[in-house]
C-alpha cells in the first residue's frame, strides 16, 4: 500500500498548476527542438537551464526532463516528413518512415510512431517506478569503495563504448575530471587551479561548460553549413491519419520488443536511444518473414526504433536516480541540477525527497500524454519551424546562451567562461575528441575523488580495497572488460571502418550533427 | 589525406602537455599526503600522468596511418566568440540591450553575409523579447540601458 500512496504523492506533485505549466513547456520546447537540425538537446538543455534557477527543484527537473524526451518525439516528425532526423535517435526512423510519406502515408506514419513513443515511454516509466527502488535499496549499502568503483564504470563504458575513438573518450573524461576540480577542495579548503581568480572559487559553472562545449561550438560548426529546409508547409498534407487494420497488427510485436531493447540499453552507460533505435531495427529486419519491405515504407520500421529510443529515454533515469551515477551527459546536467539546487543524489533521494521523486516520475507520464495530444495537431506549426533560416535563429540562440550564463550568478565572469569553452568545444571538434565524456567527467569529477579518498582513508592506504570487496570487485572487473573490449574494437580496423560508416550516414542524415552529436545521442 | 595522421599527433602533443601541466601544477603547488591521507595534490597529479599517457597512445597510433586534413575554419569561430566576447564586456557597464545588439551584430557576421534588413529586424525584436522576458516575466534585475561616464 506504500506502493500507492507514494504513486498518489507523485501526482498531487505532478498535477499542482505550476508543475502542469512547467511540464508543458518542456514537452513544447522539447520537440520544437526535436523538429529543428542543428540544435541539439544538450545545447537546448543547457540554454534553458538558467530559467529554472528561480523554480523548486522538482519544477526544475519536470521542465528539463520534459525537454529531454520531447525532443524525441519531435525528432521522428522531421525523420518521417522530411528525411530528415531532428536528433540522431530518430535517423533510423528515416529509413521507413520517409517512405511512408512519400506513399502519402506520412499521416498515419507520424500517428503511429506517436503511439509507438508513447507506448515505449510508458514501459519505460513502469520499469523505472518498480525498479529505481529497489536499486535505490540496495544501494544504500554500498561504502564510498563501491561508489568510486560505480562511476568509474560509468565513466569507462560512456567514453569506450560509444563509436569513435576510446583514447579519446577517455581523454575528454579525464580533462572533464581535471576542469571539474577547479576550485576549493572540499576537504582541506585548498585552492586548486583557479590561478588567483576569486570567481573560480566555486569552481567553473556547470552551465557555462555545456552552453560553451556544446552550444557555442555547435553553432560554430554549423554556422554556413545548415540550410532551412527548401519546403512548401502547405505540401504537408495529411490525407489519412487512422492506420489500416493491418498497420495495428503489423505493429503489436515491433512496438514490445523496442520497448524491452530500449529499457535495457537505457539503463546501461553509454548505450542509450540511438543504439537502442538503431539495434532495434536491425532486429526487426530479421524477424521479419519479408525483410524486403524495410526501406520501402515498412511500419515496423518505424515502430520498433521510435518505442525502443522513448523507452531508453525513460530508463536512463533509472541510474541517475537510484545510485547517483548518470549514463549519459544529459543526465549528468540533470544530476547538475539537483546539485545547484542543493539536493545530494544518491540512493537516499527516493526517501529524502520522496515528493521530487515520485513528483517526476508521475510529471512523466502527464509529460508523454501532453505530448500524445501535442503532435498530431501541431505538425503545421512545427513543419513551419522548419523553414526559419538558420542565419536568423543562430544569433538569437548565442544571445540567449549570454543571457542565460550572465544570470546563472550575475558575473561576466560565466559569460567569458562560455566564449573559453567553446573555443575548446571547437578545438576538441576539430581533433575530433567527443564532447560528452567531458561533462559526465565535469560533474562526477568532485564526487568520484571524493569517494576514491574516502575509501582510501578507510582502507588505509591499500589500494586492493576496491577489488577486496566483492561488489567493488565485481564492478571493477566489468569495468576492465569494458576497457580492453572498447580499446580493442576501436581500435581494430573492422570496427573502425564500421564505425566511419555509421558516422558517414548520421551526418548525411542530420546535416549540422557532427560526429560528436551523433555519439552524444547515443549516450 | 595526409601520409600520417597529423590532426591526431597535434592531439596528442597537447594532451601530454595538458597532463605535464597539470601534474606540474599539482605536484608543485598542493600538498599531496600519503595515501591513507590523500592531500588535494594526490588525485589531480595522477590524472595528469593518465592524460599525457592517453596523450602518447594517441599519436603513436597516428605516426602508423593515414589521416584526413581537418576542416578548419578562422573567420567564423573568430566572430561567434567575439560576439560573446563584446557581450561580456558591454552587459555591466552598458547594460542589457547594447550587450544584446553588439552580439547579433557581431555574430552575424560569422555567417560572412551582411543582411542589413533583417539584421536590423532582429535586434529591434529580440531588443524587446529578450528583456520581455528575462525583466519583466522572470523578475531578474538587470539593468536595460546604463551610461557609465
Amino acid at each position: 500500500m506504500e506502493f500507492l500512496g507514494n504513486l498518489a504523492l507523485g501526482l498531487g506533485v505532478a498535477f499542482t498548476l505550476q508543475n502542469l505549466f512547467y511540464c508543458f513547456l518542456g514537452a513544447l520546447l522539447g520537440t520544437l527542438v526535436g523538429v529543428i537540425p542543428g540544435l541539439g538537446v544538450l545545447a537546448a538543455i543547457s540554454m534553458l537551464f538558467p530559467l529554472t534557477f528561480h523554480l523548486e527543484p522538482t519544477t526544475a527537473l519536470i521542465m528539463l526532463a520534459g525537454i529531454w524526451y520531447g525532443t524525441t518525439y519531435g525528432g521522428s516528425t522531421a525523420s518521417i516528413l522530411l528525411n530528415l532526423p531532428g536528433t540522431p535517435a530518430n535517423a533510423v526512423t528515416c529509413l521507413d518512415g520517409f517512405p511512408m510519406a512519400k506513399q502519402g502515408r506520412g499521416g498515419v506514419a507520424l500517428f503511429m510512431t506517436t503511439v509507438a513513443s508513447f507506448f515505449g515511454a510508458s514501459f519505460g516509466i513502469v520499469l523505472l517506478t518498480l525498479f529505481t527502488p529497489i536499486i535505490a535499496d540496495y544501494a544504500l549499502r554500498f561504502g564510498s569503495a563501491e561508489y568510486f568503483a560505480l562511476m568509474l564504470m560509468g565513466l569507462v563504458a560512456s567514453s569506450t563504448i560509444s563509436e569513435g575513438s576510446a583514447i579519446k573518450g577517455l581523454a575528454s573524461v579525464t580533462i572533464g575530471i581535471v576542469i571539474g576540480l577547479v576550485g576549493m577542495d572540499t576537504q582541506t579548503a585548498t585552492v586548486r587551479f583557479a590561478f588567483g581568480n576569486l570567481g573560480l572559487l566555486e569552481g567553473v559553472s556547470l552551465i557555462a561548460l555545456a552552453m560553451g562545449v556544446f552550444g557555442v561550438a555547435e553553432i560554430i560548426m554549423s554556422v554556413r553549413r545548415v540550410n532551412a529546409a527548401d519546403i512548401d508547409p502547405d505540401s504537408v498534407k495529411l490525407k489519412a491519419i487512422v492506420p489500416t487494420r493491418d498497420d495495428v497488427r503489423r505493429s503489436w510485436f515491433p512496438m514490445l520488443r523496442g520497448a524491452s531493447m530500449g529499457s535495457f540499453f537505457g539503463t546501461l552507460p553509454g548505450t542509450g536511444p540511438s543504439i537502442a533505435a538503431f539495434l532495434s531495427y536491425a532486429v526487426e529486419k530479421r524477424v521479419s518473414k519479408t525483410p524486403e519491405r524495410f526501406g520501402n515504407g515498412a511500419i515496423e520500421g518505424i515502430m520498433g526504433p521510435e518505442s525502443a529510443n522513448n523507452a531508453a529515454d525513460q530508463t536512463a533515469f533509472i541510474p541517475t536516480l537510484s545510485l547517483g551515477v548518470p549514463g549519459s551527459a544529459t543526465m549528468a546536467l540533470m544530476l547538475g541540477v539537483l546539485m545547484i539546487h542543493g539536493v545530494a543524489p544518491g540512493p537516499n533521494l527516493i526517501s529524502t525527497e520522496p515528493e521530487l521523486f515520485w513528483g517526476l516520475i508521475m510529471s512523466f507520464w502527464v509529460g508523454n500524454i501532453i505530448l500524445l495530444l501535442l503532435n498530431i495537431p501541431l505538425i503545421g506549426l512545427w513543419v513551419r519551424m522548419l523553414t526559419i533560416p538558420y542565419h536568423l535563429l543562430y544569433p538569437a540562440v548565442l544571445m540567449f546562451i549570454c543571457i542565460g550564463a550572465y544570470t546563472s550568478g550575475f558575473s561576466p565572469l560565466n559569460i567569458w567562461m562560455v566564449a573559453g569553452f567553446g573555443a575548446l568545444g571547437y578545438a576538441m571538434r576539430i581533433f575530433r575528441f567527443p564532447g560528452a565524456p567531458l561533462l559526465l567527467g565535469f560533474v562526477l569529477g568532485p564526487l568520484m575523488e571524493e569517494h576514491f579518498r574516502r575509501a582510501m582513508v578507510l582502507a588505509r592506504g591499500d589500494f586492493a580495497v576496491f577489488f577486496e570487496r566483492p561488489i567493488s570487485a565485481v564492478i571493477m572487473g566489468i569495468t576492465g572488460l569494458v576497457l580492453i573490449w572498447g580499446v580493442w574494437s576501436s581500435e581494430n580496423m573492422r570496427g573502425k571502418r564500421r564505425a566511419r560508416a555509421l558516422a558517414r550516414e548520421a551526418d548525411r542524415r542530420a546535416p549540422g550533427h557532427s560526429e560528436e552529436e551523433v555519439q552524444e545521442g547515443t549516450n | 589525406m595526409y601520409r600520417i595522421d597529423y590532426v591526431d599527433i597535434v592531439g596528442g602533443a597537447l594532451l601530454i602537455l595538458f597532463g605535464a601541466a597539470v601534474t606540474y601544477t599539482s605536484v608543485t603547488y598542493y600538498p599531496m599526503g600519503t595515501p591513507s591521507r590523500m592531500g588535494p595534490g594526490m588525485f589531480p597529479a595522477g590524472l595528469g600522468v593518465v592524460l599525457a599517457v592517453l596523450g602518447i597512445l594517441l599519436a603513436a597510433q597516428a605516426l602508423r596511418r593515414p589521416g584526413p586534413r581537418p576542416d578548419v575554419r578562422i573567420f567564423s569561430p573568430l566572430f561567434i566568440l567575439g560576439g560573446i566576447a563584446a557581450f561580456a564586456a558591454i552587459i555591466v557597464p552598458f547594460g542589457l540591450i547594447p550587450a544584446i545588439v553588439a552580439i547579433l551584430v557581431i555574430s552575424s557576421l560569422a555567417d560572412l553575409k551582411i543582411r542589413p534588413v533583417s539584421l536590423v529586424i532582429s535586434c529591434i525584436g529580440l531588443s524587446l523579447f529578450a528583456p520581455f522576458i528575462f525583466v519583466f516575466l522572470l523578475g531578474l534585475q538587470i539593468p536595460l540601458l546604463r551610461w557609465p561616464f
